[in-house]
């Protein structure tokens, strides 16, 4: 399995008045090269397990292997490293920086691994032809319209070329036809052989084609085969 | 190794992009931080020029003058007083001055003509060109840049000044005082004491007034004390009483600079503590972005180390270079109104800005430091939780 999650909790403020349990118990396991969706409303805990998925934080409890390392044991600088190299994330509204350029947005992660400028090109550059966004490769990112800054947010997610791809709500600021787009190129994503989990309420996304399994979360419970 | 000063190059580059995407604000702080800079530099230059223009002074003034005093006003001395002062205890050297003034009609501006005996203190002081006469020479005069400037000498090396009776006293020019000695020498013209005399039309038995050198400076105050009873008619002054004047009025005029100076700087400070500390919910969303996206917290206060670093250098570098412009070209404008009402033991006078390394230290420790700290603390506060504002629900 590439992902591995036993009997995981997520306590946020633990010991305080303001203590919220977002995750319960969850036990979950994804193949690699799968297509995995955790759908349920706002607030049921899908952006915390994608979170523990990603490697933002540990759990408060359980165990949780995330491509071949135990997350509860490792520090947060390693964390970030494991992140870097494992994971990609596209954000709900992509969280792309709007005042710097496309191809800056893109090269994003690679800035602290040391690439020269003519490496980061080199990687880029063929992502960019890829999802069609090479000509906006100097505008800045706010000028540029939401189907064109949901394939900078792809970009930027492969741009390390990690085996699993991490997508919160990715369709919640797009129409009909831009979801289908996206839902596309993860499905290609997906025949590559990178592992896929979306976290979405969005019909569109749960029962698109390709999707391996849907897991139910509501309030902090995980329930397989939702759909 | 490479890769380490690749990575801290993309860091520095994407800093400096940072700080030109939010130019606005940035440039405001540059301002506000530079002018504060510009006071506190201006001040410290101006304080420390006028310090090492004061120990020259002080350094010259002799150990106790001694003048006779006639209804309340000074008179010529004989030198038979001399002889007198000789006999006492503890005096090393008697030597007589004669000193007085020339009035420049065209400039309006007084000249200080100052004539010594033998080999006087102020013999020492560098010149700028030229030498100091001979013992016994005489026709030569040593002149402070502020003579030549008043006199127009340009490349002339030959002046003369009326005598009372209206016939003319010319001098050659043998040496002109080095810049760094204006507050000494600004407006002084020097000559041999019977270059002096003759211009004065004093006789050879009189001088303006007695310097008195003592053998133990310890024992300045007992020989002071013994002269003023041995000559009641004369006015002793002490080179310690000259200090302390000068030390009483300048210590308290510059803290008083100071501490508005450091007020200045401290507001300034609280407020950059203010602005760095309340993060905008959009550099809040950015760090949680780059944190997510694999930059480790040591990365984003990087980045917000190298933008706290540039923009205060700069307003550090701009604000020291332009004091230094304030002090050296426009004589402190700021500044002398206040730190300079002891003018009037002088007239006018050159300022040399004096730029020590302990200054300008010190100016980066009060200023760069502190708003370092106040923009890369915040973000480390940040940086080292937050993913939240990058995350849904």
């Amino acid at each position: 399995m590439l992902i591995e999650l036993e009997n995981i909790v997520k306590i946020y403020n633990q010991g305080r008045v303001n203590e919220v349990t977002a995750l319960d118990k969850v036990e979950m396991a994804v193949e690699a090269g799968a297509m995995v969706c955790l759908k349920g409303p706002s607030g049921s805990g899908k952006s915390t397990l994608l979170a523990i998925i990603g490697c933002i934080y540990p759990p408060t409890s359980g165990r949780a292997v995330i491509a071949g390392r135990q997350l509860a044991r490792l520090p947060d600088r390693f964390l970030t490293m494991h992140r870097r190299r494992t994971i990609g994330f596209i954000f709900q509204r992509f969280n792309i920086l709007p005042r710097i350029s496309v191809f800056e947005n893109v090269v994003l992660p690679l800035l602290p691994l040391g690439m020269s400028p003519k490496e980061r090109r080199a990687l880029a550059e063929p992502l960019l032809e890829r999802y069609g966004i090479a000509h906006r490769r100097n505008f800045p990112a706010g000028e540029i319209s939401g189907g064109e800054l949901q394939r900078v947010a792809i970009a930027r997610a492969l741009i390390n070329d990690p085996p699993i791809i991490l997508a919160d709500e990715p369709t919640a600021h797009l129409d009909s036809r831009l979801s289908r787009d996206f839902l596309a190129d993860m499905l290609a994503l997906k025949e590559e052989g990178r592992t896929i989990i979306m976290a979405s309420h969005d019909p569109l996304v749960t029962e698109a084609a390709g999707v391996d399994r849907v897991y139910g979360v509501h309030d902090g419970r995980v329930t397989k085969d939702a759909c | 190794m490479k890769k380490y000063f690749e990575k801290q190059r993309n860091l520095l580059d994407y800093a400096l992009a940072s700080l030109w995407r939010r130019k606005g604000k940035n440039i405001s702080v540059f301002l506000v931080f530079s002018l504060v800079i510009f006071l506190l530099a201006s001040f410290l230059f101006l304080s420390r020029s006028l310090q090492v223009a004061a120990q020259t002074t002080l350094r010259q003034t002799p150990e106790i003058t001694v003048q006779r005093m006639v209804a309340g006003r000074q008179e010529s001395m004989p030198l038979t007083y001399a002889e007198r002062i000789r006999g006492i205890f503890g005096v090393r050297r008697v030597s007589p001055r004669v000193w007085g003034y020339h009035y420049n009609e065209v400039t309006g501006a007084n000249i200080t003509v100052m004539a010594l005996a033998g080999d006087p203190e102020l013999g020492r002081e560098p010149l700028a060109e030229g030498a100091f006469w001979q013992q016994g020479e005489q026709g030569r005069a040593v002149i402070g840049q502020g003579v030549v400037k008043d006199l127009d000498l340009g490349g002339r090396r030959t002046f003369s000044f009326f005598r009372d009776d209206l016939t003319l006293k010319s001098f050659a020019v043998a040496g002109i005082f080095a810049p760094e000695t204006n507050i000494l020498t600004y407006d002084l013209v020097l000559l041999d004491i019977a270059d002096g005399r003759d211009l004065f039309g004093l006789a050879d038995d009189l001088a303006t007034d007695l310097l008195v050198e003592v053998v133990n400076p310890l024992e300045i105050a007992t020989v002071a004390r013994k002269i003023s009873e041995r000559l009641p008619d004369t006015r002793v002054v002490t080179r310690p009483q000259i200090q302390g004047t000068y030390q009483a009025v300048f210590s308290w005029r510059s803290g008083v600079a100071a501490i508005c100076l450091l007020s200045a700087l401290s507001a300034f400070i609280i407020l950059a503590w203010d602005k760095a500390s309340g993060m905008s919910p959009e550099e809040r969303r950015e760090i949680s972005i780059l944190k997510i996206l694999g930059w480790q917290t040591p990365d984003v206060l990087q980045v917000r180390f190298w933008e706290g670093f540039a923009l205060s250098l700069l307003a550090f570098a701009a604000g020291a270079i332009l004091a230094y412009v304030h002090v050296g070209y426009f004589q402190a404008a700021l500044f002398r109104p206040v730190m300079m009402g002891w003018s009037v033991l002088r007239p006018g006078f050159d300022l040399v800005p004096i730029v020590q390394g302990g200054d300008l230290l010190l100016i980066f420790c009060l200023s760069v430091l502190p708003y370092l700290a106040a923009t890369v603390v915040p973000a480390w506060r940040c940086a080292a939780v937050a993913t939240d504002a990058a995350m849904g629900g």
